[in-house]
């Protein structure tokens, strides 16, 4: 087992070296870099000055010995520092002499991004779960039907547009929550659960929201799991034996249905870190989806990378830990593993 | 320090919006109507806080190195410069009480108004300005401005209320830069980094404002600087919200959230004239834009060095179409590279008028006729047809089409081609490998366009894309530089402007308006807007007390 694990840990880091290599080339394959984004059509900066910068910043380099001073400051867990936002740190806070600290650019978006995609993953779970068990149990029927309607409704309608409705609706009509941001203007003048209500309240919607398009997926996953499994002859077993139907179907059905959203979450895990733009932009949330495409409009090299070095090893990771997983709820998997 | 405008907008969305409030206008009625008169008369007072939205986030706030828009906004209100542009766009001194620019015109020495502090109650002098040059000039700086200040052969302070620099040959622009310059504080940068300094996100200056709290990705909060240098302002707080969507700015605006945000036409034509409730709140204010369009010929690519060629085109296009259909009516034609209503605007230039038959007539005798009849104008068999190359902003993209069928009614086959900016300015403009582009430039504030138009600009990576040259455009733009008198340099840049518009190197589009919707508890606004728009005297802007939002109260 430890092995297998040390194995497994092992072939990240050259894995982790091609995806970044991948990555800085294709990155550098887009035309212009940060001196024609920033000032890059201001009369008033000059092509000399343009060019220092690109100096400064070794943008005037071939690109592999741009890769290998990158990859030299990642060898000391260095992400480097933001071209357009002022040198701030991509990844980590620093400190200076004096002691000031500048927060890093992943470490302020990472933690709102997290939160907001772990909260709707946790509602997707909860909602999708029961309304995947109703919907295999009554096949057909019309809940079955009515759930399997609900759920792409709420797949194929568009983020935006159902948010900018219920921040109307919610927000404008009535003065139910709030329309955009993380926190209202007196969040500092609340008390302790003043605060998280008033953070509960604004992070509702774009919860919501982004939950809303997973339900689908997941519930129509646990849906045709049960009803796999529900004709599997264990089953049949089961009733034979004379258990009663909730037994039958929560304790045997259920829980082998899921083993397969193991794996789904697993690979869930890289996409907790990815933020989406639109709804980050509409509700106005500093994550890392809003990062991420303002670095690549920018041509901030330095951010791009880190967001994808850390995202690549993320899924990484999210890869070994579902397949951990897997081996410890099935036992089939496990034997596999251990020998 | 103004830069061109190239976020993509995106009206679909806003469209889409559009359609929902229209939609459900009639659902329910707003619940939060108040009974509060905004159009009463109310006495000047002091106090409240004003809330406005912005699509971006400042990188830092020193501006000389974060350069964005975002950043100059707030910056604006934390520092000074020597001198200033006042309400009808004439300099005027800030920091400075009075410039005088010496018999031979390369020395400018500035006097310092007496008694001026930084907000932290330290003196502000001429060493400050002298310290501030250095910074700007210095190589390890990573600023993209540097070049008008690094002219400057010598600077000196050689008292606190004198600073003095001097040009190696007279330098117009100059007074222009130095009020772009903000001055920065050297008892709190020296010796520091100004890269990566802690000051550039908790900045001390000395204007009608300093930094309370900055919340990142979500707010700066500005408050009253008690040492001013320019007096003190009326309103206590100025909260800076970062909302990147103009729909959800919008809805902020509706539901009395924030207090002004800048609107498109969409809002301002269609959505606000059907909403009663909302007039009764909001006032609408329109003031020139920073920014005008332009479409821009490549003059080393056939046919585009034909004068007759770049005319017909001109006439072909209606800019008033453009404006109705773009715009929505909410802009202005150009016939200069200048602000209409300044002084530098030659009154007496006009656009082209929209004249097919006058078109046709230039295409004939530069030799483009129809002869195999497909539509399609030709001239020794090769049929006249280019591509347009734009950015991805709506406006652009509009413009684009409208023109592709004028010209089409004239036998030009135009295809568009809409690029994301950094490809756009890495892959085309820098390399001169374009056809027609249409683009914006800023209107700027001093005349001197030297930069964009002069033959010496066009290697790769400067201004002068287009390829322009002409040596009596040359040599007008050479002495504007050298004249620092306004009214001899007025003569210089009205010549300049009309023999632009006699060559239609690009054609002028037109320049839209900025259109500012403000809550109407905000009082004190000019309306109309003077040239240099609403902003000039926000520090006169009062909020009575009767109307101040209750939920932030300041103490």
């Amino acid at each position: 087992m430890i092995r297998y694990l040390l194995k497994r840990l092992f072939w990240m880091i050259p894995m982790l070296i091609g995806i970044s290599l991948i990555s800085f080339f294709i990155m550098h394959l887009a035309p212009g870099d940060i001196t024609t984004t920033e000032a890059g059509f201001n009369p008033k900066a000059s092509e000399e000055s343009r060019q220092k910068l690109r100096e400064l910043y070794h943008l005037d380099e071939p690109v592999i010995v741009q890769y290998g001073l990158w990859l030299e400051r990642m060898g000391k867990l260095d992400f480097g520092a933001s071209f357009a936002s002022h040198q701030r740190p991509v990844f980590w806070e620093t400190k200076d002499d004096q002691g000031n600290v500048t927060k890093g650019l992943i470490q302020e978006a990472l933690p709102i991004t997290l939160l907001i995609n772990v909260l709707s993953l946790g509602l997707i779970i909860a909602i999708a779960l029961p309304l995947g068990v109703v919907s295999s149990l009554t096949q057909n029927q019309l809940p079955d039907r009515a759930i399997t309607l609900f759920v792409f409704i709420g797949f194929a309608i568009p983020g935006f547009w159902l948010a900018l409705l219920l921040m109307y609706w919610t927000g404008v009509v009535h003065d139910w929550l709030p329309i955009s941001g993380l926190h209202s203007l007196h969040y500092d003048q609340l008390g302790f659960f003043g605060k998280i209500g008033d953070s509960l309240k604004h992070l509702a919607l774009p919860v919501f929201i982004s939950g809303l398009s997973g339900l689908a997926g997941i519930s129509l996953f646990v849906r045709n799991g049960m009803l796999e499994v529900l004709h599997q002859d264990y089953i049949t077993t089961a009733r034979a034996k004379g258990l009663g139907e909730n037994t039958v179907v929560y304790r045997h059905a259920l829980r082998n249905a899921l083993l397969p959203l193991i794996t789904l979450l697993g690979l869930a895990i890289p996409g907790l870190i990815g933020g989406s733009v639109i709804a980050e932009s509409i509700f106005a949330i500093p994550g890392m989806g809003k990062l991420f495409y303002d670095a690549v409009l920018m041509r901030d090299f330095p951010v791009i990378m880190g967001i994808l070095t850390i995202g690549s090893a993320l899924t990484l990771l999210g890869n070994l830990l579902a397949d951990l997983a897997y081996a410890w709820a099935d036992p089939r998997v496990r034997r596999g593993v251990m020998s | 320090m103004t830069t061109i405008n190239n976020h993509p907008i995106v009206p679909m969305r806003l469209l889409i919006g559009a359609f929902i409030l229209s939609g459900l206008a009639g659902c329910g009625a707003p619940e939060h109507t108040t009974t509060v008169d905004y159009d009463g008369d109310y006495p000047v007072e002091q106090g409240g806080s004003l809330v406005e939205a912005t699509r971006g986030e400042p990188s830092g706030l020193i501006p000389m190195i974060a350069g964005e828009s975002a950043a100059s906004a707030v910056a604006a209100n934390i520092f000074n410069s020597l001198l200033k542009y006042d309400k009808n766009l004439e300099l005027e001194g800030e920091l400075a009480k009075s410039w005088q620019v010496s018999p031979d015109q390369k020395t400018i020495t500035f006097t310092l108004k007496p008694g001026l502090k930084w907000a932290d109650g330290q003196p502000l002098t001429s060493a400050d300005a002298l310290f501030t040059w250095q910074l700007v000039t210095d190589d390890n700086t990573r600023t993209p401005y540097g070049a008008d200040y690094k002219l400057v052969t010598k600077a000196e302070a050689p008292d606190p209320l004198t600073f003095r620099v001097t040009y190696p040959q007279p330098y117009a622009p100059a007074l222009d830069s130095w009020a772009g310059l903000q001055i920065l504080p050297e008892h709190l940068l020296k010796g520091q980094d100004i890269n990566t300094t802690a000051f550039r996100r908790n900045p001390v200056g000395s204007h009608y404002y300093q930094l309370k709290e900055w919340r990142n990705g979500e707010r700066i909060t500005l408050t009253r600087n008690p040492n001013a240098t320019q007096g003190q302002a009326n309103i206590d707080q100025l909260v800076t919200r970062f909302i990147p969507d103009e729909a959800s700015q919008f809805l902020e605006l509706m539901a009395n959230n924030i207090d002004s945000m800048a609107l498109n036409p969409i809002q301002y034509a269609r959505i606000f004239p059907a909403r009663p409730d909302l007039n009764s709140k909001i006032g609408l204010y329109k003031e020139l834009g920073n920014s005008y369009t332009y479409l821009g010929f490549n003059l080393k690519h056939k046919p585009f060095d034909d004068i007759r060629v770049r005319q017909a085109i001109n006439y072909a296009i209606d800019k008033q179409e453009l404006i109705d259909g773009v715009l929505l009516g909410l802009g202005e034609p150009v016939a200069s590279p200048y602000k209409p209503g300044t002084r530098w605007t030659n009154p007496k230039l006009k656009p082209y008028p929209y004249d097919t038959a006058k078109a046709i007539d230039l295409l004939k005798a530069a030799g483009y006729e129809d002869h195999d009849g497909d539509g399609i104008v030709d001239k020794n068999g090769k049929p006249l047809s280019f591509e347009i190359l734009t950015n991805q902003n709506k406006q652009r993209e509009m413009s684009a089409v409208l023109i592709q069928r004028r010209l089409k009614e004239i036998g030009i086959d135009v295809t568009i081609r809409v690029l994301e900016w950094a490809s756009f300015v890495g892959r085309y403009i820098k390399t001169g490998d374009f056809d027609v582009v249409l683009l914006g430039w800023s209107l700027s504030l001093d005349p001197d366009q030297f930069s964009i138009w002069h033959s010496s600009q066009q290697a790769p990576g400067q201004f002068n894309f287009i390829g322009y040259h002409n040596p009596r455009v040359d040599s007008l733009l050479e002495r504007g530089r050298l004249e620092l008198d306004p009214d001899k340099r007025m003569v210089i840049y009205h010549e300049f402007a009309e023999i632009l518009l006699e060559d239609s190197p690009i054609v002028y589009l037109f320049a839209g308006y900025g259109l500012p919707a403000i809550h109407k508890r905000v009082k004190g606004i000019d309306n109309p807007a003077p040239p240099a728009g609403i902003g000039h005297n926000t520090y006169e802007w009062y909020i009575p007390r009767a109307l101040r939002r209750n939920e932030i109260s300041t103490q």
